[in-house]
């Protein structure tokens, strides 16, 4: 796969720590534009849309915010909490996007299978369709996610 | 024959490659070439400069400190100022962290405004007290699970002044996993009189690049640096009673206030609601408990939102701010000071207000 002058700059961009500890691409040794192709269609294959996932995290995470840091079950079938920490999460892309350091644990009730994300993962997907690299700390995984958010 | 075909165009290709490389290295050191600049910085001092870099580098060379949160990378939108003279246009960068009244005031990032030409500035006047410190990390200590005190020895300057409720800004340097220094923001958790040395609370961050570094790099006897002191949060002069709330590591600047209190024999009544998820987020009890006995009308509160099942927890419980509605009627008569998450802070804000307290004595320091 060729890559543009303005993907290989995002990339170094994704690849290194200047934004967070590790940076957001992991092991995973694939181009941005494949790991973004590759999971876009599971999202496909699952009938769901990365809007339509963004929009779930931020209702959780919006359902989640009153109970300030504490566990609080909703809808019957999560348990949630949406922790704050100092200092604020800077999207990689070349455009204004600053996210307050959030991070929203959701676990189903039923299963027990949680995951973690950021205000800032809700808008790599929404508007990039960016799952991060496999490997990276904030990585989610877009099978999982769907699983434990639509089902 | 076919040698020299070949060879002739790629003579000429190299050398037109090359050519370019050479104007490009004069370009860069004689038309990028700015030469001396002069700043004036409160219509009282001019300092001479030379030309070329961001404002905000150029200023912390000339020992002036702008607080930034990034590094300059134009990301945090902390180092503002007003540029008022000769700071050209507002750069895309910058519109993002600008308000229409601060782009009106004149104000700047001043990591993206480069020097070029002569400035005219204005900086809060505090900012010519900051300095830059290096010390020795003396003592590292678990306060709970996720939270650690950090005690650093000043070596040069050998010591500080501040007052309580201020921050400094320490530097990350590069470590696996960070190839960049930047700063933080911490507030000071120490006794404003114990001069040779800052203590800091830090919570620590998952992936947070400087909280990655002083839980898993950073060990006693390290050198350390920072600057500051920076900022507002402190107590007021009013005779009022004070109500403080807290979570996690808005611990920091109350130990710092509490300190200060006792040193003036403060005999203002103050009531300190602190937070936790669970009994193992409390830290400091035993300091709140000597604060307690030192100081006539302190009492500390702490609040547990879900004790664990294990724990015999007989202190008060639910959420801080609701602990704080059930224990006031009215508040109308007292100052609040908070320092926490913004969701805490903007709970706290809501319940203090509709306890009938007036906004303007309402102080906090929001993490961000």
């Amino acid at each position: 796969m060729k890559h543009s002058p303005d993907d290989q700059k995002l990339e170094r961009m994704l690849r290194s720590s200047k934004l967070v500890a590790d940076g957001f691409m992991g092991t995973d040794g694939r181009g941005v534009r494949e790991i973004i192709e590759a999971d876009a269609a599971t999202l496909a294959n699952l009938g769901v849309t990365a809007e339509q996932t963004a929009g779930r995290m931020r209702e959780l995470t919006l359902a989640a915010r009153p109970a300030l840091g504490n566990w609080i079950e909703a809808e019957g079938k999560y348990r949630l909490r949406s922790e704050e920490h100092k200092g604020s999460l800077v999207c990689p892309w070349p455009h204004a996007g600053r996210y307050e350091k959030r991070l929203t644990t959701c676990r189903r009730l039923d299963s027990g299978e949680d995951i973690v994300w950021t205000d800032l993962n809700i808008h790599l997907i929404e508007a990039h369709g960016f799952f991060e690299g496999k490997g990276s700390y904030f990585r989610l995984e877009p099978d999982v996610l769907v699983r434990i958010l639509f089902a | 024959m076919i040698v020299f075909e070949i060879l002739i165009p790629v003579l000429i290709v190299s050398s037109i490659g090359a050519g370019l490389a050479l104007i490009l290295l004069l370009s860069e050191r004689w038309i990028a070439y700015y030469g001396p600049c002069e700043i004036t910085i409160n219509e009282e001092k001019k300092i001479t400069v030379e030309g070329g870099k961001s404002l905000l580098s150029t200023l912390q060379e000339q020992k002036i400190f702008i607080p930034s949160a990034c590094g300059g990378r134009g990301t945090c939108g902390v180092c503002k100022l007003k540029v008022l003279e000769g700071g050209g246009a507002v750069l895309p960068t910058e519109t993002p962290f600008l308000s229409s009244e601060e782009r009106e005031g004149r104000v700047r990032l001043s990591c993206q405004v480069k020097v070029r030409n002569d400035l005219v500035i204005e900086i809060p006047k505090a900012l010519f007290e900051v300095r830059e410190f290096r010390g020795r990390c003396e003592k590292i200590e678990d306060l709970t699970y996720d939270m650690k005190r950090f005690r650093f020895a000043l070596q040069e300057p050998e010591t500080i002044e501040f007052t309580a409720g201020q921050y400094i800004q320490l530097l990350c340097p590069v470590y696996k996993g960070n190839s960049e220094e930047v700063y933080r923001a911490y507030s000071i958790a120490s006794d404003p009189e114990d001069r040779a040395a800052v203590e800091l609370i830090i919570r620590r961050v998952p992936k947070g690049i400087c909280t990655t570094w002083c839980f898993e790099y950073l060990k006693e006897g390290d050198a350390v640096r920072f600057n500051g002191p920076y900022g507002d949060f402190r107590l007021s002069e009013r005779e009022m009673p004070m109500l403080f709330v807290a979570g996690g590591s808005g611990m920091a600047p109350f130990v710092s206030i509490l300190h200060q209190m006792r040193h003036r024999g403060d005999a203002r009544s103050a009531h300190y609601y602190f937070g936790g998820n669970s009994v193992r987020d409390l830290c400091l009890d035993e300091s709140m408990r000597e604060f307690e006995k030192d100081l006539q009308n302190f009492t500390f509160i702490p609040v547990v939102a879900s004790p664990e099942e294990e724990s015999d927890w007989q202190g008060e419980r639910g959420l801080v701010t609701e602990a704080v509605g059930r224990a006031f009627d009215d508040l109308s008569g007292h100052e609040g000071y908070l320092c926490g998450s913004p969701g805490m802070i903007d709970a706290a804000v809501k319940v203090f207000t509709s306890l009938g307290m007036q906004e303007e004595h309402i102080y906090f320091d929001k993490f961000a």
